[in-house]
């Protein structure tokens, strides 16, 4: 009888409603708007004091001021200094941050409610009374240049400065990162006179939630804000982003990358637009999670990545549409022949009620789980605040993705997946790149990890050599520390694909990327030495029957190997 | 605040199935979600020489389908019924582990049991996954900065193999494994004697215990896995290695000490000593290295909480141009001030407060619930530990504090490893 409960999956049980309560709000005079949510199932606290102005509101002349004021609130008031004011917070258990974004800058604390007096007057002493000292500001902007150093050493990074950049042209959300220059030059007199204006009661919202009392809440709001004065200032207005024609690709060039860095994107919606709830569940079905088409057909199906997703980027004022993964250098024409594949399929075919169903299934049953902690009911209820949603948006979002239709997605697909005017990013190793990432399209712009433009002439194979013979049992002699060692290559080839084994007195490996073009060969293989697995890559150039170049272990030997040897028989 | 402070106490019933399975019950009808955790009792320590990594392997194999449920069913599944899930592998034990709407408790069972008793372990799914490691490994460890330290201090602090060895494992040893290896791996730790499961969230007993019997009931138990020995020698030893990273663009270092096992009053007081030494902006050597000689970019600690002997860790990136060993005599002279003057009443204060703060939000989580309830049943036999234990963490006094950081966190008996950066720049 068990056996048989097994062969299928059960029918859930009858299902449980859940309703988030509609918070209480007021407006004071001033134009702030208070939002508390009371929760008295756990002795705890959040605050959110949020303002509607971020990084893009940054004077022209003063790139990265928003996201120093933020940080530096912190680091000094009044009556606190950076360490005192770190050991007040901490003692009470608590935590207390500023941060910028974008669109929004927003003050956080939370605390044991038993403490919820003393943070929400921390906050007010931070918004109203930082001294910006000049140590502290000096700390920032070296600590700051530093990251950025680092910064440029993450693919991640690098690809979203170039995907910015090409989404949204002179719009200020094209700028990712300020630059060490811009750090340099924040003062602290700009900063001060950029605080005493930047926050403003009638650009802000106050929510509070958890263990609270009303009206011990609203009196103590009068007390520590009552005073704070409206300032009106002209919302300032930015231009559209670019309309794209055509598809361009952008390479930035990392010599010797095992992973290719792959970003394909083109303008979308904005958080408010209508068509937001079906390109949400679109988006679901293409690429957002391990059930979707772009994660099974890279992933599961063809093994070339450990991760493919797509991904909705709805900010305030406008949005972009992307398709990422991390793939292996010599599958990228691969990999970007797939994701077109399937960025052309959604636009074209209607999905299944099946996949429109479990992506419903999904968004609305993962809701509940979402809003379970505090933290996580604070960001829905923030997030609905500063996008100005409506009142009953979290009241009314599962019904808003289940009235979602297959008409719908497929319209949505049409309107906001563009493959033919797409900007393809990869951050790879261009020489490796470029002849695979070329057919998709003509217009081709390198650049170094630095961002300095390189000339595309520089990494095109010559076209007119032909193949070269690369299949054999090759015996080479690698030049170790002075020594001679032996190494054999046993190649096959077919095509332009290399596959076959690298046999060597420490270890053999299989080769799991091989590529031969023109006279070049490239080659990646994994071996075990001592327990480890190391990676090595060959680069070689065959002429006739033999062959010379370097090889490569960077997790072993720092610099890498020269080689040369013949084809034997 | 602390004296007056009482944590409501979380509902626990606890009970064994005929095949030996522990379970354990927390209703919590708040928010209609429901978690699972299922907690195997095997990790990497359960390894023996030749054979490293199959702890971690089983756990990517467990997602590959089993009887009634095919190749990466489980994900979809969970997703589909609007849950989220993941499964971990550490020292100690591996994990699994779903949060779901409260009405496909059955689905979750369904899952977790199906997998229990009848998982594919082929030889396909042994080399796909296989190939899935392998990736991970090189994501992960080989292809980040700093990535192996971890790895590396561990080999020079235990010196007992169950303890010392990564948990990512050789490929050599998983290349070599057969898949009859692999299916005796599964049959003497992947029993339903050598598990326990807890459900976190809203249900109603009655139904959630009978779905259990029907479920798990029928799985048959397995001979007890062999005895295990973690002991580690008593040394006096200061164990120094310099290692090369080529990925790395700063040099940085890690300090470690091995302590003894969790929910001993001196695993307790050395992890408080630890928040006072390194956790948040407050801490001491935040306050001398981040801010006051401004000579580090990172700075970072934690323990490693293990049944066994278990280990803490302070480590920091300095600054470019800045001097290491300056940089590590503060931190061995915050240490030493420690442990002559112990913490002060403003530190006390601060610890009681953080340590009340973590009990009550970790309990606002099924999730994080289940997996706290897991622990102590696994390791511990009582799940209502988790009632007890901020208790038992708020009874460390200063004297506790300062008298095992005078005893083990000395210079005679630690671990330093030093990061060299060893790119082509």
């Amino acid at each position: 009888m068990t056996q048989a409960i097994r062969k299928t999956a059960p029918e859930p049980l009858a299902p449980v409603p859940f309703n988030i309560p509609q918070a209480f709000e007021t407006t004071l005079d001033s134009g702030l708007k208070i939002i508390l949510f009371e929760d008295k199932r756990l002795p705890l606290v959040s605050y959110r004091l949020a303002f509607l102005s971020g990084d893009i509101h940054d004077p022209a002349d003063s790139v990265g001021m928003t996201s120093a004021m933020a940080s530096m609130l912190t680091e000094g008031t009044l009556n606190y200094s950076s360490h005192e004011l770190a050991e007040k917070i901490e003692r009470l258990g608590a935590s207390l941050s500023a941060n910028s974004s974008d669109d929004f800058t927003v003050v956080a604390g939370s605390a044991l409610s038993f403490y919820r007096t003393e943070v929400l007057q921390l906050i007010a002493e931070i918004v109203f009374r930082p001294t910006f000292p000049e140590s502290e500001l000096d700390l920032y902007r070296r600590n700051t240049i530093e990251n950025l150093k680092f910064q440029r050493s993450q693919p991640g990074f690098l690809a979203s400065e170039q995907t910015a950049k090409l989404i949204y042209g002179n719009h200020p959300y094209s700028r990712v990162s300020p630059s060490a220059s811009d750090i340099e030059k924040l003062d602290r007199e700009k900063l001060r006179a950029f605080h005493a204006n930047a926050l403003s009661p009638n650009n802000a919202i106050l929510i509070a939630i958890g263990d609270l009392d009303r009206e011990e809440f609203l009196k103590q709001v009068h007390d520590e804000f009552g005073r704070w004065e409206r300032r009106e200032s002209e919302a300032p207005v930015f231009g559209n982003p670019p309309q794209r024609s055509s598809r361009t690709l952008t390479i930035v060039d990392r010599p010797g990358s095992a992973q290719s860095n792959i970003v394909l994107a083109n303008a979308a919606i904005d958080r408010r637009h209508p068509d937001y709830f079906a390109v949400l569940v679109m988006n679901q079905i293409l690429g957002a999670g391990a059930s979707s088409r772009v994660f099974m057909n890279l992933r599961e199906e063809k093994g070339y990545t450990y991760g493919a997703y797509t991904r909705i980027d709805a900010k305030r004022l406008a949005g972009d549409f992307e398709a990422t993964a991390e793939v292996r250098t010599g599958v990228t024409g691969e990999s970007l022949k797939e994701f077109f594949y399937e960025l052309n399929r959604i636009r074209t075919e209607k999905a299944t009620e099946d996949e429109l169903a479990d992506a419903k299934n999904f968004l609305t049953g993962v809701f509940p789980i979402r809003a379970e902690t505090q933290e996580g009911l604070t960001s829905l209820i923030v997030n609905q605040q500063l996008y100005s949603l409506p009142d009953d948006y979290l009241q009314t979002y599962r019904d808003k993705v289940n009235a979602v239709t297959l008409d719908g997605v497929l319209e949505v697909a049409n309107k906001y997946v563009q493959p033919d005017s797409i900007a393809i990013v990869i951050v790879g190793d261009a020489e490796e790149v470029l002849p695979q990432a070329r057919d998709y399209s003509s217009e081709v712009t390198i650049y170094d990890t630095d961002g300095a433009l390189m000339d595309p002439v520089k990494y095109e194979k010559n076209d007119n050599e032909a193949t070269a013979d690369a299949s054999g049992r090759w015996t080479v002699s690698l030049d170790f520390q002075g020594q001679s060692l032996p190494v054999t290559l046993v190649l096959e080839q077919s095509g332009e694909t290399i596959t076959g084994s690298l046999e060597t007195m420490l270890g053999n490996g299989q080769i799991d990327t091989g590529r031969v073009s023109g006279s070049k060969l490239k080659a990646n293989t994994n071996m075990d030495i001592q327990g480890q697995s190391v990676e090595f890559s060959i680069a070689g150039t065959i002429d006739g029957d033999t062959m010379s170049g370097e090889i490569n272990a960077p997790a072993l030997i720092p610099t890498p190997l020269t080689f040369a040897g013949a084809r034997e028989g | 605040m602390a004296e007056t402070f009482k944590l409501a106490p979380l509902e626990i019933e606890q009970y064994t199935l005929a095949n030996g399975l522990r379970v354990v019950l927390n209703r919590d009808m708040a928010i209609p979600v429901v978690a699972l955790a299922v907690y195997y009792d095997v990790g990497s320590r359960n390894e023996r020489e030749g054979r490293t990594g199959f702890a971690h392997l089983f756990e990517h194999m467990m997602f590959q389908g089993s009887e009634n449920v095919p190749k990466a069913g489980h994900f979809q599944h969970i997703m589909k019924a609007g849950g989220t899930m993941n499964g971990t592998t550490s020292s100690e034990r591996t994990n699994y582990f779903e949060t779901l709407p409260a009405n496909q408790l059955p689905l979750g069972l369904w899952l977790e049991s199906d997998r229990m008793r009848s998982l594919a372990v082929t030889q396909e799914n042994l080399d796909n996954q296989r190939e899935a490691v392998k990736e991970e490994k090189r994501l992960r460890y080989d292809n980040q900065p700093y990535g192996q330290i971890f790895d590396l201090i561990n080999e020079m602090i235990y010196k007992n193999f169950a303890n010392s060895h990564s948990t990512i494992g050789s490929m050599e040893h998983l290349d070599e494994a057969s898949v009859e290896d692999v299916q005796e791996f599964f049959r003497i730790y992947y029993a339903p004697n050598n598990a326990v499961l807890v459900l976190s969230g809203a249900f109603e007993t009655e139904t959630a215990k009978q779905l259990v019997e029907t479920y798990f009931g029928d799985i048959p138990s397995q001979p007890l896995p062999p005895e295990l020995d973690v002991s580690e020698p008593q040394e006096v030893a200061n164990t120094y290695r310099e290692w090369e990273d080529k990925l790395a663009p700063f040099p940085a270092f890690l300090i470690g000490w091995k302590i003894p096992k969790r929910r001993s009053r001196e695993f307790y007081a050395l992890y408080l000593a630890g928040k006072l030494l390194y956790d948040g902006e407050s801490s001491r050597l935040y306050q001398k290295l981040v801010k006051g000689a401004e000579s580090v970019i990172q700075l970072f600690g934690f323990t490693d909480e293990r049944r066994g002997p278990s280990s803490i860790f302070v480590g920091a990136i300095p600054k470019p141009e800045k001097d290491l060993s300056e940089i590590r005599n503060v931190i061995m002279r915050e240490i030493e001030n420690l442990a002559n003057q112990g913490p002060t009443p403003e530190e006390m204060q601060k610890l009681q407060n953080q340590l009340i703060n973590d009990a009550v939000r970790t309990r606002q989580s099924s999730m994080s619930r289940a997996q706290q309830i897991a622990e102590f049943t696994l390791y511990d036999g009582d799940p209502n530990l988790i009632n007890q234990e901020l208790e038992d963490l708020l009874a460390i006094t200063p004297d506790h504090i300062r008298e095992n950081v005078k005893r083990y966190l000395n210079t005679e008996n630690r671990a330093l490893l030093d990061v060299v950066p060893a790119g082509k720049g």
